[in-house]
């Protein structure tokens, strides 16, 4: 490896982490799947074909085949269109309402792949492939407050991977994933007035990550040509488990009435650091295409995509002192034995992707695409805390494929099903509704062969 | 089809698209709407912190389960299902507000006064209630009775809250099953026997509980009587009495008068002292001996008390706790019986209660239990329910009949009970049906007698109707 290509990783990595400071968004679940202009043209079904620098995300399989060095750097615009709460009886009631803050966010991606030799190819990659930001406006009124006013996850994967070409028409890939996250959970504490019998919020919490902590995977990927006109393609990224440390912060809501402020406020460890421990399985992923051209210059491609959302299985905060865990457990209450535990219970889901692209000219190209995205949230664990729901997006793409500069730019429309929910856990708390969301997603990424 | 055919289907298809929506837009099922009486006991009148009042009785279960099924406001529900409401500050069941005698006298129900000091002053809110419903020329749909048995509803005619609620209406001398089966209900609520168990519970007591085979009997009497009509039927069983705050609240160990948690001597809590000596796990003291307790009842000489053990009222052992739970149990075999062999919609109650017990209910993130005064379910009286707790239990209701009718039932909205946006229950709302708060002047006899309140907890053992088996 020469000195300039180590110059270029440690540019690479550089970047990354300050573009990772940003927070990411969206995706099924909080997937994001749109990590490569090129490939997010297509809505993502790239899997058999995995021939851009994206190739470390969409199937590493594709760096066996990478004969010149090439660099890539990109964002995706998430901005929300809609994010809106209905509520229905029992509870918070047909007039209740909510609204997100629009979200408007950068999951960027950054990728540099390499030949080493004939047989033997590296890359890294830097992206974001998970990621969340879920936020109430009118935090003090939001009638879900006291489950969530605002859940925030950012992750960044940094993805060195080696290729393999086996025959010409064969390779696969390997890779390492360092992912690196930090949350955030705030909610309102609602109590009852004894004056009233009726519900006060008597504080906030706001649970906060120190920092990024760090989890490790790997990932793995395969790209058969089998003509030059078919290939096919095999992508899988493990599962990753990050433990978060933290702090939890108490602050106290005045009620309107000194004396049960008074009592609250000597039973209540407000305005300190509690420190707390939560942790997140980060669920494995496995994608399977097939790319044919139809003609020389139309190429059409079909991805399945399976995520194993089963590893969401709940959210555990502990309490990592005795004044932490007084508060929130394990052991504070005989329902916090383990902590407060936010049931998620998800299971696995499908997408399906169609992803057409058509050469316009010999070094351009349109792309069109069509996502299926299926949500793995079970309906009794919909909440203000991440209301998920089945997706159909359409996209279309624009590229020019060098030599040289090379840029993709990208646009979808994803139209969440209005999601409702009639049921609840059981003694979990009930809150019923339909959360009715859209967002356009536009992708840029711009590239050096 | 000639054009005027047409025009007049036309005209008849808009007539139906412009006529006001009614009843028939919800989708009862088999149920049947059409005249619903609710049968019951203080939780069917809607009976809260004490006492029966206009701004509890507008949040009762039946007027809330009348209007989801009908398709109305609770406010329009109140025009057309009729209850014996009582203005406020309600009519008292304690003999504190009723007998002019009493420095109290006139007062009506319960409100929090202050949480400072050790213990909660509660207090009746002062003021002569007024029925505003009597003129009614026929027999209300709530006939709720506040303080029946199951033989009451069977049996009795007049004393009591039957006087306000019978009114001796004509034909006189109808109890207050025979008034509502007189209306030809096509729906009927049965909510009794909750005072088959709850006296002895309050007054530690198991003397006090019906027989089973009497409960047996008289309650397949009434349900005999009500299917007999063709109306269909939700009957809710009995919950465990020995779960509501009055029995759980007071621990059973001598109290820090300075902090009202257990006093430690040598890092040891003290047993209170009952008749039968120091106090056992198991065993509960009732709300009413707070004022036994603050003068020094139950506490053993050597830390400063009297040493005089508490009153045989003021504590349920164990061992009567136990013996009332399998009563309720008996009670409810009957009644699960009885709602298998007429075909009626069945509520749990024992189940809710239990479970609010073993984990609370959370509902958007707010969870209830059965503490007094934080829990949110239990009014100021600690046996009956709040707003909200009603509201649940209308829920409850809603839910079975859905279940056994196949019908759609919308839930109570329970939004504006639960941040008290409707002013429903709450004795110092700003409400329109609701007087502006008076300030309360009370002497250390009324602080005294606060806590006295519950009708039946410190009667002697109530003559026996029938011999204990």
């Amino acid at each position: 490896m020469s000195w300039r290509r180590l110059a270029s990783v440690r540019w690479v990595v550089a970047a990354a982490l300050l573009l990772a400071a940003s927070g990411p968004a969206f995706g099924a679940g909080f997937g994001i799947f749109e990590q490569g202009s090129k490939a997010m043209g297509m809505a993502g079904a790239f899997t058999a074909q995995a021939d851009d620098p994206s190739l470390l995300f969409h199937n590493a399989g594709g760096l066996a085949f990478v004969d010149n060095d090439e660099i890539a750097a990109g964002a995706t615009w998430i901005k929300g269109q809609k994010a809106d709460f209905t509520g229905a009886a029992p509870f918070p009631g047909p007039g209740a309402r909510g609204e997100q803050e629009l979200l408007s966010e950068f999951p960027p991606h950054l990728y540099y792949v390499a030949p080493i030799n004939q047989t033997w190819k590296w890359g890294i990659g830097v992206n974001a492939p998970f990621g969340l930001v879920t936020e109430w406006k009118n935090p003090n009124t939001f009638p879900g407050r006291f489950l969530s006013t605002k859940a925030s996850l950012q992750a960044f994967d940094v993805n060195p991977t080696i290729g393999w070409q086996i025959s010409p028409n064969f390779g696969l890939g390997f890779g390492a994933i360092g992912r690196f996250s930090k949350v955030e959970l705030n909610r309102n504490i609602g109590a009852i007035n004894p004056f009233t019998q009726t519900a006060v919020d008597v504080g906030k919490v706001k649970i906060e990550s120190d920092g990024f902590d760090s989890g490790y995977g790997w990932n793995f990927g395969l790209l058969h040509k089998v003509t030059p006109r078919i290939s096919w393609g095999l992508s899988y990224r493990s599962k990753i488990s990050i433990d978060y440390s933290g702090d939890g912060r108490l602050t106290q809501i005045s009620t309107g009435n000194a004396q049960l402020d008074a009592i609250i406020r000597a039973r209540t460890p407000f305005d300190t650091k509690l420190p707390v421990k939560t942790g997140i399985d980060f669920p494995d992923m496995a994608s399977v295409g097939v790319a044919v051209g139809i003609t020389p210059r139309l190429l059409v491609e079909v991805d399945a995509n399976w995520t194993g959302w089963s590893s969401f299985e709940e959210v555990v905060i502990k309490g990592d002192d005795p004044t932490a865990s007084a508060v929130f457990g394990p052991n504070a209450t005989p329902a916090q034995s383990r902590g407060t535990v936010i049931p998620e219970g998800w299971d696995d889901a499908m997408n399906y992707r169609l992803g057409v692209r058509l050469d316009s000219g010999p070094t351009t190209q349109w792309r069109f695409g069509y996502v299926y995205d299926e949500t793995p949230q079970p309906e009794e664990v919909v909440s203000p805390l991440l209301p998920d729901a089945n997706r159909n997006g359409f996209t279309a793409g624009y590229g020019s494929t060098g030599p040289g500069l090379k840029w993709d730019v990208s646009v979808m429309y994803l139209k969440f099903d209005q999601r409702e929910r009639h049921r609840s856990l059981p003694n979990e708390p009930t809150f019923n509704g339909t959360y009715d969301t859209t967002a356009w997603l536009f992708g840029l990424t711009i590239g050096w062969k | 089809m000639s054009n005027r055919f047409r025009f007049a289907a036309a005209l008849a298809i808009l007539a139906l698209c412009l006529l006001p929506q009614t009843a028939s837009a919800v989708d009862t099922g088999s149920a049947d709407f059409t005249r619903y009486v609710a049968f019951g006991d203080s939780l069917t009148a809607g009976f809260c912190s004490g006492g029966l009042v206009r701004n509890c009785q507008l949040g009762s279960y039946p007027l809330l389960v009348f209007a989801q099924a009908t398709g109305r406001s609770p406010q329009e529900a109140a025009t057309v299902f009729q209850q014996p409401l009582v203005s406020s500050p309600g009519i008292s069941g304690q003999a504190v507000c009723r007998n002019p005698a009493s420095p109290l006298y006139p007062c009506g129900v319960l409100r929090l006064v202050s949480l400072a000091g050790a213990s909660p002053t509660i207090l009746p809110i002062p003021g002569q209630a007024v029925p505003q419903n009597l003129t009614l020329q026929r027999p209300y749909d709530n006939l709720g009775v506040p303080g029946a048995t199951v033989h009451d509803l069977l049996f009795t005619t007049s004393g009591g809250f039957h006087d306000l609620i019978l009114r001796n209406q004509s034909p006189p001398g109808f109890t207050a099953l025979q008034q509502g089966l007189s209306t030809h209900p096509t729906f009927v609520t049965l909510w009794i026997g909750n005072n088959d168990a709850l006296g002895a519970a309050t007054a530690g007591d198991e003397r006090l509980l019906t027989p089973a085979a009497q409960f047996d009997a008289e309650y397949r009497a009434i349900a005999g009587a009500i299917a007999g009509t063709g109306a269909k039927m939700a009957v809710a069983n009995i919950p465990d009495v020995t779960s509501i705050p009055f029995v759980t609240t007071v621990s059973r160990f001598v109290p820090n008068p300075a902090t009202g948690q257990p006093l430690l001597i040598n890092g040891n809590p003290i047993p209170l002292i009952g008749e039968d000596g120091p106090l056992q796990s198991g065993d509960f003291v009732l709300l009413s001996a707070v004022s036994e307790i603050q003068a020094g009842r139950g506490i053993p000489a050597s830390i400063g008390g009297s040493g005089i053990p508490l009153s045989e009222n003021a504590v349920l052992t164990a061992g009567e706790a136990a013996v009332i739970r399998d009563r309720v149990n008996a009670y409810n075999a009957t009644i699960s019986a009885v709602a298998s062999q007429y075909g009626a919609a069945l509520v749990d109650a024992n189940a809710f209660l239990n479970d609010v017990r073993a984990h609370g209910i959370n509902v958007g993130g707010i969870t209830y239990t059965n503490a007094f005064l934080t829990g949110g379910l239990f009014s100021y009286d600690a046996v009956h329910p709040t707003a909200f707790g009603y509201a649940y239990i209308a829920n409850l209701f809603i839910d079975a009949i859905n279940d056994k009718f196949g019908g759609n039932i919308e839930p109570v909205d329970l939004f504006p009970f639960v941040f008290g946006t409707n002013g429903i229950g709450n004795p110092t709302a700003a409400s329109a049906d609701f007087f502006e708060p008076e300030s309360v002047v009370f002497s250390p006899e009324a602080t005294h007698s606060v806590i006295d309140v519950f009708v039946k907890a410190k009667q002697p053992a109530k003559p026996r109707r029938h011999p204990k088996h």
